[in-house]
C-alpha cells in the first residue's frame, strides 16, 4: 500500500438495464505504469469512463489521492488532476495543432504553466512543433496520438488515462508510442493503460488487471503476467500470428 | 421589348441588398454561436433583436441617448441578459440533453417576448427618427441612407469582434472546442454550462447590436422578430453552420437575392425565392455554401 493514487473498489456500472462491470476493484501506485487489458467488449473502456465521469457509477467508490470522483462532472474530475485521452483520441480536428495544445493547459491552474508545458511537449514531440499551425485533422494517425496524450500532459495530471493508444497505427509507430509511455514513466507520470496489445502492454506495465467480461480475471505484475499460460493461451497466442 | 436597366441600376441593387443582408448576417452569427456550442436553433433571436430595437427607442425617446451611442450600454445589457437568460431558462435542459424541451423554451421566450413589447409598446409599427435618419450618401452614382450604412458596419464589426474572441483568446477556443466535441472538451476541463452561457450571452450581445442597426434603419413592430429569425435560418443554412463569416456571407447573399428579385421579378415573390432557396441549400448542399460538415452530437 505504499502510495495509492487511484483505488477503485467494487465498482458497478450499466448502460440502462445491461450492467458492463461487474464489482471492479483496481488501483493504481502513484508513479506507476498500470494496465488494464481484455477482450474486445470486457469492459476496459467503460471503467476508463467511469473513472473520468463520463460515465455514471451505480455501485461502488473512485477515489483519487481520497478524493471522490463518483459523482462530479468531467470538466470537474479533469480539473482534479485527471488526463484522459480517449477512445477515437478526441482532437479538435478543425483547430491547429497550437490550439489543441493550448486547450490541454484551459484549467485555471495549468493555464499559468502554459509556456512551461507547451516548451516540455515540443521537447517530448518535436515533430508537433513543426506542426503547430496545422490543422489537427490534418496530420498522419500517428502523429494525432501523440498531439493527443501531449495535450493530455499540459495540464502535469497526476493521472495519465489512455484509452488504446496503439489503434489503428502502424507496428513501427507503435513502436514509438510504447517507448513514449516509457519516457513519461521516466518522468514520474503516473500512467494508466488499456490496450488490446497485451504483449506490448504488459511488458511496459509495473501492474497489470485482466477485464474478462465485467470483471478482473486475473492481476500481477506485468511480468507475472507476461509469463502465466493461461494468459498466453488465453491472449497472446491470437495476437502473435 | 425588355429594356436592359443601365449599369448603376446592378449597383444600387448590390448596396442595398448587402446593407439589408448584413442584418440577416448578424442575427445569424448569434444563431451560428447557440448552435455550434447546444445545438439548438434559437428561434427567439429575432424577437431578442426587436427587443432590442425598442430598448434603444426608448432610451432615445425617455434620455434623449442617440441610438448609436447607445450601443455602449446594448450591447453590455445583452451580454448580462444572455448569461442570465441561459443560467435562467436553459440550463436545466442542457443537463438533461433534451433539444426538444430547449427548442420549445425558445419558442416559448418568442412568444413572450412578442407580447410584453406589445403590452408596453403597442402593436403599431414603431421607428426612431433622428436628425440624420434622412440624410444620404452618394457616390458614384449610386445612393445610400447614412443609416443603413452605420447599420452594415455595425453588423461588419460586430462579426469581426466575434471572430476575434473565437480565435484569439483561450476562452473563445474552448467555444469553438466545445461546438467540435463537447465531450472532449470536458476531459480538458471545460465546463459546458459556462460555454453554454458564453455563447448565449455573446449571441444576445449580437441581437443588441443588431437593435441598434434595426431601429434606425427599418419600421418595427413586436412580431416583426420571427421572419427575422427564419430569414437568419436561411442565411445559417447558406452560410454553413459552424461558420460565423459564412453566417455574415450567407445574411448578405440572401439580402443580394431579396434585392434582385424584388426588382426583377416583382416583391411578392422575394420570400418564395428565399425560402426556395433555403430548402434547395439543404437538399443540394447541407454543409453551406462556405461551410464544412459538423460533427452530429
Amino acid at each position: 500500500m505504499a502510495n495509492r493514487l487511484l483505488e477503485v473498489s467494487d465498482l458497478e456500472v450499466a448502460y440502462g438495464d445491461v450492467r458492463a462491470l461487474w464489482g471492479v476493484s483496481i488501483h493504481v501506485e502513484a508513479g506507476s505504469v498500470v494496465a488494464i487489458v481484455g477482450a474486445n467488449g470486457a469492459g476496459k473502456t467503460t471503467l476508463l469512463r467511469a473513472i473520468s465521469g463520463l460515465l455514471p457509477v451505480r455501485r461502488g467508490t473512485i477515489a483519487l489521492g481520497g478524493a471522490s470522483l463518483a459523482g462530479p462532472a468531467p470538466e470537474a474530475i479533469a480539473r482534479m488532476g485527471i488526463a484522459h485521452v480517449p477512445e477515437g483520441r478526441g482532437l479538435f480536428r478543425q483547430m491547429t495543432v497550437l490550439e489543441n495544445l493550448e486547450l490541454g493547459a484551459f484549467q485555471p491552474k495549468a493555464r499559468a504553466n502554459m509556456r512551461q508545458a507547451l516548451d516540455k511537449a515540443y521537447a517530448l514531440f518535436p515533430r508537433l512543433k513543426e506542426r503547430a499551425g496545422q490543422k489537427a485533422g490534418s496530420l498522419s494517425g500517428g502523429e494525432q496520438q501523440m498531439l493527443a496524450i501531449a495535450r493530455a500532459t499540459m495540464s502535469d495530471p497526476k493521472l495519465l488515462i489512455l484509452d488504446e493508444p496503439s489503434i489503428g497505427l502502424s507496428p513501427l509507430v507503435v513502436q514509438q508510442m510504447f517507448s513514449l509511455i516509457e519516457t513519461l514513466h521516466r518522468q514520474g507520470v503516473t500512467i494508466l493503460l488499456v490496450e488490446q496489445n497485451i504483449h506490448q502492454a504488459l511488458k511496459i506495465a509495473d501492474y497489470a488487471f485482466v477485464l474478462k467480461t465485467g470483471e478482473i480475471a486475473m492481476q500481477g505484475t506485468g511480468a507475472e503476467l507476461i509469463a502465466d499460460p493461461e494468459i498466453q493461451k488465453a491472449y497472446m497466442g491470437v495476437l502473435e500470428l | 421589348m425588355f429594356d436592359f436597366p443601365p449599369p448603376q441600376i446592378f449597383l444600387q441593387l448590390s448596396l442595398n441588398g448587402a446593407l439589408g443582408g448584413a442584418m440577416y448576417g448578424v442575427a445569424a452569427v448569434g444563431l451560428s454561436l447557440i448552435f455550434g456550442t447546444m445545438r439548438l436553433i434559437f428561434l427567439a433571436q429575432g424577437a431578442m433583436i426587436i427587443l432590442a430595437a425598442y430598448f434603444v427607442r426608448a432610451l432615445f425617446q425617455s434620455f434623449g441617448i442617440d441610438p448609436f451611442l447607445s450601443l455602449v450600454i446594448v450591447v453590455p445589457v445583452g451580454l448580462a441578459a444572455g448569461w442570465l437568460i441561459y443560467q435562467g431558462l436553459f440550463r436545466k435542459a442542457a443537463v438533461e440533453e433534451d433539444r426538444n424541451i430547449s427548442l420549445l423554451i425558445a419558442v416559448g421566450l418568442m412568444f413572450l417576448a412578442e407580447n410584453l413589447m406589445t403590452v408596453i409598446w403597442g402593436g403599431n409599427t414603431a421607428g426612431v427618427v433622428t436628425s440624420y435618419t434622412a440624410s444620404g450618401i452618394h457616390i458614384l452614382g449610386i445612393r445610400t441612407s447614412f443609416t443603413r450604412t452605420m447599420g452594415f458596419l455595425i453588423a461588419l464589426a460586430g462579426t469581426g469582434l466575434v471572430m476575434l474572441f473565437l480565435r484569439k483568446t483561450l476562452v473563445g477556443k474552448a467555444v469553438r472546442a466545445a461546438s467540435e466535441d463537447i465531450t472532449a472538451a470536458s476531459l480538458m476541463g471545460i465546463s459546458p454550462h459556462r460555454v453554454n452561457a458564453i455563447a448565449f450571452a455573446v449571441g444576445i450581445a449580437l441581437a443588441g447590436a443588431a437593435g441598434v442597426a434595426v431601429a434606425t434603419t427599418f419600421p418595427f413592430n413586436p412580431f416583426a422578430g420571427f421572419i427575422f429569425s427564419l430569414k437568419a435560418l436561411v442565411a445559417l443554412a447558406l452560410g454553413g453552420i459552424g461558420s460565423v463569416a459564412g453566417a455574415l456571407a450567407g445574411g448578405i447573399i440572401l439580402g443580394l437575392i431579396e434585392a434582385y428579385v424584388q426588382f426583377f421579378v416583382g416583391g411578392s415573390w422575394t420570400n418564395a425565392v428565399a425560402y426556395g432557396v433555403f430548402l434547395a441549400v439543404l437538399m443540394f448542399k447541407p454543409e453551406g455554401l462556405f461551410g464544412r460538415p459538423y460533427k452530429k452530437a
